[in-house]
């Protein structure tokens, strides 16, 4: 489980993140939408430690893990998608996969081939293209691939940064549908940001409406897609 | 015909040694977004040790060895020592700008050439001394006829072709390889797929030591030894990088090679005073015609 309580982060005098709360049950799919601006990336980045909280906690199966480092945060399950397809486009599509194993190469060689095999199974357009440069991908195909730099790692959390950002809808669909599938069949725990907030309900099992750095709602996914008045609020529609 | 192989020859030569001290700086460059001014500083440091030790009756390959790791370990001393508390430095909003922030390193980076050079003035006394060669550096004779090449030559090409095939090995070929390559070109998903990234940095900056170490052993035979001579090696591999395209490792090696047949030929045909005039007019006309360099990206530069 992952606890959240009163995260405040600042960038410089402004708060991204006024005071949040928020528990992601493991195995499940939490969704995090909101409008532009709500503090959405905020919270994914503070909790992966590329930004450092002003107070607040954050722990996850028990343990604190604020003032960690990011290598370190990694080495604990925690993976981060970070928002707008992050490969490193002068690497080949396989050293980009590859990339994610590094830290525990040495340790668990036979477990990363077997991570990347299954990998290649689940998006088999990544092995066919596993010799070009992840800058020649489309950009679908590159959300695959940072999705799979993070799945090689064999997380228990998954922190998905806006997987859904212009990518046709079809696209979405098929890669929201495997991250589904993995949270179902491997207990996968996600935490999912998402501005297109019709998809990402859809799938989850609960939801966080972000706005300007505070939860304004906390409910299950179906009963926040439900509910018109909230959503003509916070979402415009 | 024999002036001609031979100036292709010493071009040849010299231009390895070129193309180590522009591997140093683009690595360092690649690396930690530094521009090294530093780095043959730190060359002339450990050629002192190598020189001390053999005046002291040690093989050249003892002393060959322990300067190649002193100009390891002293990269490491400089990253860790001086570039990571600047990083770690909050600084007033003034500072804090991006400019400033990758102006200070270049900033201390002379600022460490010169206490080095000081402290080698100190110990060693400002001097020139000379430094032998670990081969004969006369024209090499093979069946009675005396070749366009030393055997010098020869062995400055060999150590640097293996030391290019081992570089390109690692970076391609290896696992620590690859996260200094994602780590230079992406920090943030680098640090997200759980690169350690602060060891990555200090790696390169021990890697660059040691080529550029390599590079001051095997120029100094033709240039003696005192604490300024390899400034000239500075300038001609900074050159040689910014030609090749500051962030290609690939395109640094060229550079190297093209300044050194560059160097050679104005040396032989023209006349040694106007070595610096052809260098400074290649600079220019890259500068103009393709300021990327040769194999450097479009990204706009950020010194």
């Amino acid at each position: 489980m992952l606890e959240i309580k009163d995260l405040v982060t600042e960038y410089g005098s402004v708060k991204a993140l006024n005071g949040i709360s928020l528990i992601a049950h493991e195995g499940k799919i939490t969704t995090v939408i909101g409008a532009n601006g709500a503090g959405k990336s905020t919270l994914l980045r503070t909790i992966s430690a590329l930004e450092h909280p002003r107070s607040g906690s954050i722990t996850w199966k028990n343990k604190s893990i604020v003032g960690l480092s990011p290598e370190k945060i990694v080495r604990l399950g925690i993976a981060h998608v970070p928002e707008g397809h992050a490969v490193i486009s002068q690497l080949s599509v396989e050293e980009n996969i590859q990339m994610g194993a590094l830290f525990r190469m040495r340790s668990n060689k036979a477990d990363v081939r077997l991570a990347i095999s299954e990998i290649y199974q689940l998006f088999p357009r990544l092995e066919e293209r596993k010799r070009q440069l992840a800058g020649s991908l489309s950009g679908g195909e590159r959300q695959m691939l940072a999705i799979s730099r993070a799945l090689v790692s064999r997380p228990s959390l998954l922190l998905l940064d806006e997987p859904s950002l212009g990518l046709a809808p079809l696209v979405v669909e098929q890669i929201i549908q495997t991250v589904n599938d993995l949270c179902r069949n491997t207990g996968l725990t996600v935490l999912l940001v998402e501005q297109n907030a019709n998809t990402a309900l859809g799938v989850a099992d609960h939801g966080i409406l972000l706005s300007l750095g505070t939860v304004a709602a906390d409910l299950p996914a179906a009963q926040m897609k439900a509910d018109v008045a909230l959503r003509a609020a916070y979402l415009g529609y | 015909m024999d002036i001609f192989l031979s100036a292709i020859f010493a071009g040849t030569s010299r231009g390895a040694i070129y193309a180590l001290a522009a591997l140093g700086l683009v690595l360092v460059w690649r690396g930690a977004g530094v521009v090294n001014f530093a780095q043959m500083g730190q060359a002339m440091f450990s050629t002192y040790i190598a020189s001390t030790l053999i005046a002291q009756n040690y093989s050249y390959w003892i002393a060959f060895v322990v300067a190649l790791i002193s100009g390891g370990l002293l990269g490491a001393l400089v990253d860790l020592l001086v570039m990571r508390p600047l990083n770690r430095k909050k600084s007033s909003s003034a500072l804090d700008s991006p400019a400033m922030r990758s102006t200070i390193p270049v900033i201390a980076s002379l600022g460490i050439l010169g206490v080095l050079q000081a402290a080698a003035g100190m110990i060693w006394a400002a001097e020139e001394r000379g430094f032998p060669t670990p081969v004969n550096s006369l024209g090499l004779v093979i069946n009675g006829k005396i070749m366009p090449f030393t055997a010098f030559d020869l062995f400055v090409m060999g150590i640097v072709f293996v030391t290019l095939v081992a570089t390109t090995y690692f970076f391609k070929g290896t696992g620590i390889g690859l996260a200094m390559r994602a780590s230079a070109l992406n920090p943030e998903v680098a640090r997200l797929s759980g690169i350690r990234i602060g060891f990555v940095r200090t790696l390169s900056w021990v890697i660059s030591g040691v080529a550029s170490s390599l590079a001051g052993l095997l120029v100094t035979p033709s240039a003696n030894l005192s604490p300024y001579t390899l400034d000239l090696i500075l300038i001609i591999g900074f050159t040689a990088a910014v030609v090749g395209g500051l962030d290609s490792l690939l395109g640094s090696v060229i550079g190297g090679f093209a300044l050194g047949l560059l160097v050679s030929f104005v040396n032989v045909y023209d006349a040694p005073e106007d070595i610096f005039l052809a260098i400074l007019i290649v600079l220019l006309t890259v500068l103009i015609i393709r300021p990327q360099g040769i194999l450097g990206s479009k990204e706009v530069r950020r010194v």
